[in-house]
C-alpha cells in the first residue's frame, strides 16, 4: 500500500532523485566510530544539530503558553512549568538544551580546529561555522531575558551596560537593543522576544543550510 | 542518464518517465571500509543520538530548569550574574586592565581580537600542514585562549554560592500569599521582621522567604529571639505575648499560601 | 562584432534593470520596518525631568539623610511609578549634594554609616565597598568609580532631583 502511494507520487513528481541526492554519499572509514572508536569526535557536529532540533521543537511548543509581556511573562512561565503537564520537562529541554548546544558547538569547533580541517579549501565553511557560533550566543543572550525573573532582568541590564560602553555608537546601540534609552522594560522584552524567536533563528537556518551544503559539496576532510 | 533526443516524459510534464534507482551506490571500490551514508552510517549516527537523547532527558528530569522570582527592577541588592557561557567575559571586566579607564580594552579589544582571530583562523593559519605539531603558533594561541576562558569561568563561578543564591531567589507566586494586616501579630512582624523578610514574607537579599517554612510556632518564636544561620540573636524585642502573636501571624500567612 | 557587443549590452541592460526593480522592491518592503525598529534611537529622550522629592532645603543638614521619592515612568504602553532613593546633605560650602545609593561595583545599595566599623563613610553590604562622604570610592575596596550624583535644582525652597550622572573612576 505504502509502496503504491510512493510510486503514484513518484510517477508524477519524480521525488526519488531528491532524497537520493541527500542519501547517496559515502562515509569514509576514518570518521566511522564503528571501525575506529576515536572517530567519535566526528559525532559532535551531528549532535549539535540534534540539539538544535530539540531547541526548535521545544521552543515552538513553549510559545503556546508564553507571553512576552512584563506583567505576564514570568507568570506564564511559572504556570507552564508548575501547572501544565510535562511543562517542566519541555522548559527543561529548552533550558538545558541551550547549555548543551554551546558545549557541543565548542567540542565540534575544537575538533575541527585541532585537526586543521578548516584549511584550504574549507575556509568558507569555517567562517560560516563561527558565524553560527555567534548566532547561538545571541540566542542565548536574548533567550535568557524571556522568563523575566530577577537573574534574567539583571543579567540583561549588565549586558546592555556593556554595550553602552562601546565608543561613539554605544548609547544608540543600547537603545536599539533595549527599545528605550534608560529603561529595561516592556519594550526590551518584546524586542528580545522578536530577535530570539524570529530574527536569529532565520539567520541560523540560512547559515546551517550553507554549512551543510558546503559539507556535501566539499566532502568531509581526510584523515590526518 | 538520458539526455536530449529520445527522452520520455510523463504526460506533458517535465517529469522523466524513466525512474531513478533506489538502491544505494556501490562503495566497495572506495579506500578502506567506506560505507553508504544512507542507511548504513545514518543508523549508527542515530544510535549515538538515541543514547545522547536518553542522557539529555535524564538531565532535564533530574534538574528542573530554575526560575527565580519575578523581575523586580527596584531590588537593588540583587547581584547580577549572566548565563555560564558569558561568565568569562563578565569576569574579565572585573580586572583592572579590562575595566575603569581600560574598559575599551576589556569589552572591545580583547574579545574582538579573540573572536576575530577565531573567525579568520583559516587565513591566519594558512600553512599546508594540518597536524597540530606542524602549526605550533595557531595551536598554542587556541590552547592559551581555551585555558584563559576556562580559568576565567572557573574563577567567576567559584565566587558564587550557588545554593544560597537559589535559596534566596526562589519564585513565589504572587497570588498565593495573603497578608492580613489586621492580624494582631502583624504589628510585631512590621516592627521586627519586615525590613529583611519583606512586606509579603517574600524575603530579600538579606533574608530568606518565610513562605513555605516548616516550623512550629514555638520554633519560630525561638528563631525570632535567638536567630538562626546568618540571622543574629535579639532581633525581636517585644513581649512574650507579642512573640506568640507574631509566630501565629507567620503560620497564618503560610497556611493561606497552601 | 558590433552586433555581438550590442547583445551583451542588451543583457547587461536587463540585468541592471532587474537589480533596479529588485532594489526598489527590497527598499519598499524594508523602509517602514527598519524605521520602526530604530524608532527608540531617534525618539527624543523625555528623561531629565526633575521630580519633587518632598524635602525642604531648610531640612537638609550636613549629615547625609536618605530621601525616597517616586517618579512617573512611561515605558511604551506600560506606566509605572518606581521609587528612587538619594542620600542628601549640605557640604562644607553649603552646597546641596544628592548622591545615588547605587554602588558602582555591582549595583547594590549603599547606606551612610552602614557599618559601625566605618563611621563617616558610605558602606555597601554586598562586597564591603566603601565611599567617602562626597561619594569618592575608597581605594582598596571593590568599587572603581564614585557614587553617581543627581542633577538637582531648588524651587520655592523645595529640592527637585533629576537623573543620576555617573562620575569618572578615581
Amino acid at each position: 500500500m505504502l509502496q503504491k502511494v510512493y510510486d503514484w507520487i513518484d510517477e508524477r513528481i519524480d521525488i526519488t532523485p531528491i532524497w537520493r541526492d541527500i542519501a547517496d554519499h559515502e562515509v569514509p572509514e576514518h570518521v566511522n566510530p564503528a571501525h575506529n572508536f576515536s572517530a567519535f569526535v566526528y559525532c559532535f557536529g551531528g549532535l549539535t544539530f540534534f540539539v538544535v532540533v530539540i531547541q526548535i521543537l521545544s521552543g515552538m511548543f513553549l510559545t503556546m503558553y508564553y507571553v512576552p509581556d512584563i506583567e505576564n511573562a514570568w507568570k506564564s512561565v511559572y504556570y507552564l512549568q508548575s501547572e501544565v503537564a510535562h511543562g517542566q520537562i519541555v522548559r527543561g529541554m529548552h533550558h538545558w538544551g541551550a547549555s548543551v548546544v554551546i558545549v557541543m558547538l565548542l567540542l565540534h569547533t575544537l575538533r575541527v580546529f585541532f585537526q586543521g580541517a578548516y584549511k584550504k579549501p574549507r575556509e568558507l565553511n569555517w567562517i560560516v561555522g563561527v558565524l553560527i557560533f555567534f548566532v547561538m550566543l545571541g540566542l542565548g543572550f536574548t533567550g535568557y531575558l524571556l522568563p523575566w525573573d530577577n537573574k534574567a532582568y539583571f543579567a540583561t541590564q549588565v549586558g546592555l551596560e556593556i554595550a553602552e560602553q562601546v565608543p561613539f555608537i554605544g548609547t544608540e546601540l543600547k537603545t536599539l537593543l533595549a527599545g528605550d534609552a534608560s529603561i529595561v522594560g516592556a519594550q526590551t522584552l518584546t524586542r528580545f522576544f522578536a530577535i530570539h524567536v524570529f530574527f536569529l533563528p532565520a539567520a541560523l537556518f540560512a547559515l546551517l543550510a550553507v554549512h551543510f551544503i558546503l559539507i556535501r559539496r566539499q566532502g568531509i576532510s581526510g584523515p590526518l | 542518464m538520458h539526455r536530449g533526443k529520445g527522452m520520455k516524459f510523463v504526460g506533458d510534464s517535465r517529469i522523466k518517465a524513466e525512474k531513478t534507482s533506489q538502491i544505494p551506490k556501490d562503495y566497495s571500490e572506495y579506500p578502506g571500509r567506506t560505507e553508504a551514508f544512507w542507511p548504513n552510517f545514518l543508523l549508527k549516527e542515530w544510535l549515538v543520538g538515541a543514547v545522547f537523547l536518553v542522557g539529555f532527558l535524564i538531565l532535564t528530569l533530574a534538574h528542573p530548569s530554575p526560575l527565580e522570582g519575578m523581575a523586580d527592577p527596584t531590588d537593588a541588592a540583587y547581584i547580577p550574574l549572566p548565563d555560564w557561557y558569558f561568565l568569562f567575559l563578565y569576569e574579565l571586566l572585573k580586572y583592572k586592565y579590562a575595566s575603569g579607564d581600560f574598559i575599551l580594552f576589556g569589552i572591545l579589544v580583547l574579545p574582538g581580537l579573540a573572536f576575530g582571530a577565531l573567525l579568520l583562523a583559516p587565513f591566519l593559519d594558512n600553512g599546508p600542514g594540518r597536524r597540530p605539531h606542524q602549526r605550533p603558533i595557531a595551536v598554542g594561541m587556541m590552547l592559551l585562549g581555551l585555558v584563559s576562558v576556562i580559568w576565567l569561568t572557573y574563577t567567576s563561578a567559584s565566587h558564587v554560592n550557588w545554593q544560597e543564591r537559589a535559596e534566596a531567589n526562589k519564585p513565589i507566586p504572587e497570588s498565593s500569599v495573603v497578608v492580613d494586616t489586621e492580624h494582631e501579630g502583624f504589628a510585631a512582624y512590621e516592627a521586627s521582621c519586615m525590613t529583611c523578610h519583606g512586606a509579603e514574607l517574600e524575603g530579600s537579599a538579606a533574608a530568606p522567604t518565610l513562605v513555605g517554612i516548616e516550623y512550629t510556632p514555638e520554633e519560630i518564636a525561638t528563631i525570632a529571639k535567638e536567630g538562626t544561620g546568618s540571622m543574629p540573636a535579639g532581633i525581636f524585642t517585644g513581649s512574650d505575648e507579642e512573640l506568640e502573636q507574631l509566630a501565629d501571624f507567620i503560620i497564618t500567612v503560610n497556611e493561606s499560601a497552601e | 562584432m558590433s552586433k555581438e557587443k550590442q547583445q551583451v549590452s542588451r543583457r547587461q541592460f536587463l540585468n541592471y534593470s532587474l537589480m533596479g526593480v529588485g532594489g526598489f522592491m527590497a527598499a519598499g518592503l524594508l523602509v517602514s520596518p527598519i524605521r520602526m525598529a530604530i524608532d527608540p534611537v531617534l525618539k527624543k529622550s523625555d528623561s531629565g525631568d526633575y521630580a519633587n522629592v518632598g524635602l525642604s532645603v531648610d531640612d537638609i543638614t550636613t549629615e547625609p539623610q536618605r530621601v525616597d521619592w517616586t517618579v512617573e515612568q512611561v515605558d511604551g504602553w506600560y506606566e509605572s511609578e518606581p521609587s528612587k532613593t538619594a542620600w542628601v546633605y549640605k557640604d562644607d560650602n553649603d552646597e546641596i549634594v544628592a548622591l545615588s545609593p547605587i554602588c558602582t561595583h555591582l549595583g547594590c545599595v549603599v547606606s551612610w554609616e552602614g557599618n559601625e566599623q566605618y563611621p563617616e563613610q558610605f558602606f555597601c553590604p554586598c562586597h564591603d565597598g566603601r565611599y567617602e562622604k562626597d561619594g569618592t570610592n575608597i581605594k582598596g575596596t571593590p568599587p572603581l568609580a564614585p557614587l553617581a550624583v543627581y542633577e538637582q535644582k531648588v524651587e520655592n525652597g523645595i529640592l527637585f532631583l533629576g537623573n543620576a550622572i555617573d562620575r569618572k573612576g578615581a
